[in-house]
């Protein structure tokens, strides 16, 4: 079992310019729980999700790691410092849909980079742990590849691999298998729901609907910068009330549908 | 056409072209680090050093290199800067240079997805080790055919050199045109060394990108 973190998201805002962006957000993630991020295209689930980690300013409200206010000093307050939140970001890995692996280095350097520079772990080392966590994404065959020699499916483990590399207690995902051809999803989830159960608390946004009805513990649903609502899979899936979910839903199964 | 008068001058000629060589090399070395750093501050910097430096970068663009070679060989003495001509040749092509290297630089830094600069910062990758680690290794490939492109350019522009008596190749040709009236073989063999230089650089160009490139580029 990893160590897991908590997540705490208090009356956040978010704006672009005049555009509200996120709209005063409230959200727990409990530790070792899966929570899936779903709602229609520009609802603000990305924006939400890179607030966790703060690769997105949050303009008002708290977002807590284990209690830990990240991005702020304090609430409203000013700019956290930059060593402090390379720390925090530490335990918290991220996976992009884009992949964004270093197409200069070979998947095993990809993994050691982050060990190297923001670990300090000696080089030796790095690559032993590197190994490690690409055979655990199934890909110890592949460690000499660059980038550009592996599939999308693979490109994805590796980039996996790079985050939990660090040992993190939070796992981010945006959108992991939306840039896949459909038969190289499946590879991508696998590896997801491996880290799920061995308690990795995971923060997921997604349109894969299979994967949240069957893995997460919750689904929260947002819509125009509103989080909607947040309950159990089979609640938001099955029997959602709020109109605005069922409408997504039946255009979510009709394009599926043939 | 008369080659005899090779065998008096040749060795005169081959020591100007080992100074234009050392001159462009030299030159473009300094201007290509110097255009780095620009960029680089340009990127990071605040407000009013990006204005100073982009100021700098459109007075340098819109005057000629001769020029503003003459300011700084023979106005630099007024304010204090006292060269010789050979030093004052390579510093005057460390500033022609660096504000077109500057630009190359930037755009390339540019072309760098920002997702791969953010995978950095989402895992705690601190800065300097980001612009080492990522940015400068993918921003020099992206960069390397403008790169050789204008160091191609800076080898011509070496012949300016020679009005403030630099011994460089255009210097020995003109004193050997005026003492010979030889110009036309004098300008051919000036010629000649210019584009052998030119196809050296452009080769070996060539051959960098392909070995850098190689495991950047999908297998299709
Ligand atoms: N940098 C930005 N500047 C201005 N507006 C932005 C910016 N980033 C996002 N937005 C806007 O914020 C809103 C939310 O964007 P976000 O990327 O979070 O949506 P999303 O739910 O992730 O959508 P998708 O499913 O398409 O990825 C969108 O309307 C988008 O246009
Ligand atoms: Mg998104």
């Amino acid at each position: 079992m990893v160590q897991a973190s908590s997540v705490e998201i208090r009356k956040v805002n978010k704006f672009y310019g005049p555009f509200q962006a996120l709209k005063d957000i409230d959200l727990s993630v409990p530790p070792g729980k899966v929570t899936c991020l779903i709602g229609p295209s520009g609802s603000g689930k990305s924006t939400l999700l890179r607030c966790i980690n703060f690769l997105e300013e949050y303009d008002s409200g708290e977002v807590r790691i284990d209690g830990q206010l990240i991005g702020y000093e304090a609430p409203g307050g000013r700019r956290m410092r930059a060593r402090k939140l390379r720390e925090m970001r530490r335990s918290i890995g991220m996976v992009f849909q884009q992949f964004n692996l270093w197409p200069h280095m070979t998947a095993q350097e990809n993994v050691a980079e982050g060990l190297i520079r923001v670990r300090g772990l000696p080089r030796a080392e790095a690559a032993d742990r590197a190994v490690e966590a690409l055979r655990k994404v199934g890909l110890g065959d592949k460690m000499a590849n660059h980038p550009a020699r592996l599939s999308g499916g693979q490109q994805q483990r590796v980039a996996i691999a790079r985050a939990i590399a660090m040992e993190p207690r939070l796992m981010l995902f945006d959108e992991p298998t939306s840039a896949l051809d459909p038969e190289l999803v499946g590879e991508v989830l696998n590896v997801m729901k491996t880290l799920a159960g061995e308690g990795m608390t995971m923060v997921v946004v997604t349109h894969e609907m299979g994967f949240a009805a069957h893995v997460a513990d919750q689904v929260a649903f947002m819509e125009a910068g509103e989080l909607v609502a947040v309950d159990a899979p089979a609640r938001i899936l099955h029997q959602p009330e709020d109109p605005r979910i069922q409408g997504f839903l039946r255009t979510y199964h009709e394009r599926n549908a043939f | 056409m008369e080659w005899s008068i090779f065998q008096q001058y040749g060795p005169m000629l081959l020591r100007g072209f080992a100074i234009t060589i050392f001159c462009w090399l030299l030159g473009t070395i300094l201007g290509m680090v110097l255009g780095l750093l620009i960029a680089l501050a340009q990127r990071y910097g605040v407000k009013p050093v990006r204005w100073l430096l982009q100021t700098y970068i459109e007075i340098i663009r819109g005057t000629p290199f001769l020029v503003q070679l003459f300011v700084l060989y023979y106005g630099g003495p007024l304010i204090g800067l006292r060269l010789d001509a050979l030093p004052a040749g390579l510093l005057g092509l460390t500033i022609y240079g660096s504000p077109y290297f500057a630009e190359i630089f930037r755009s390339a830094f540019r072309a760098v997805p920002h997702g791969q600069i953010e995978a950095a910062r989402a895992i705690g990758m601190a800065e300097p080790s980001i612009i080492r680690r990522i940015l400068l290794p993918l921003g020099l490939v992206s960069a390397l055919p403008a790169l050789v492109n204008f160091s191609i350019i800076l080898t011509k522009e070496t012949v300016i050199l020679s009005i403030i008596t630099v011994p460089e190749l255009m210097y020995q040709v003109q004193r050997m045109s005026t003492e010979t009236f030889r110009y036309l073989e004098a300008n051919l063999v000036l010629a000649l060394f210019f584009w052998g230089l030119v196809e050296l650089i452009s080769r070996a160009g060539r051959r960098l990108e392909t070995r850098i490139t190689k495991h950047l580029i999908e297998r299709t």
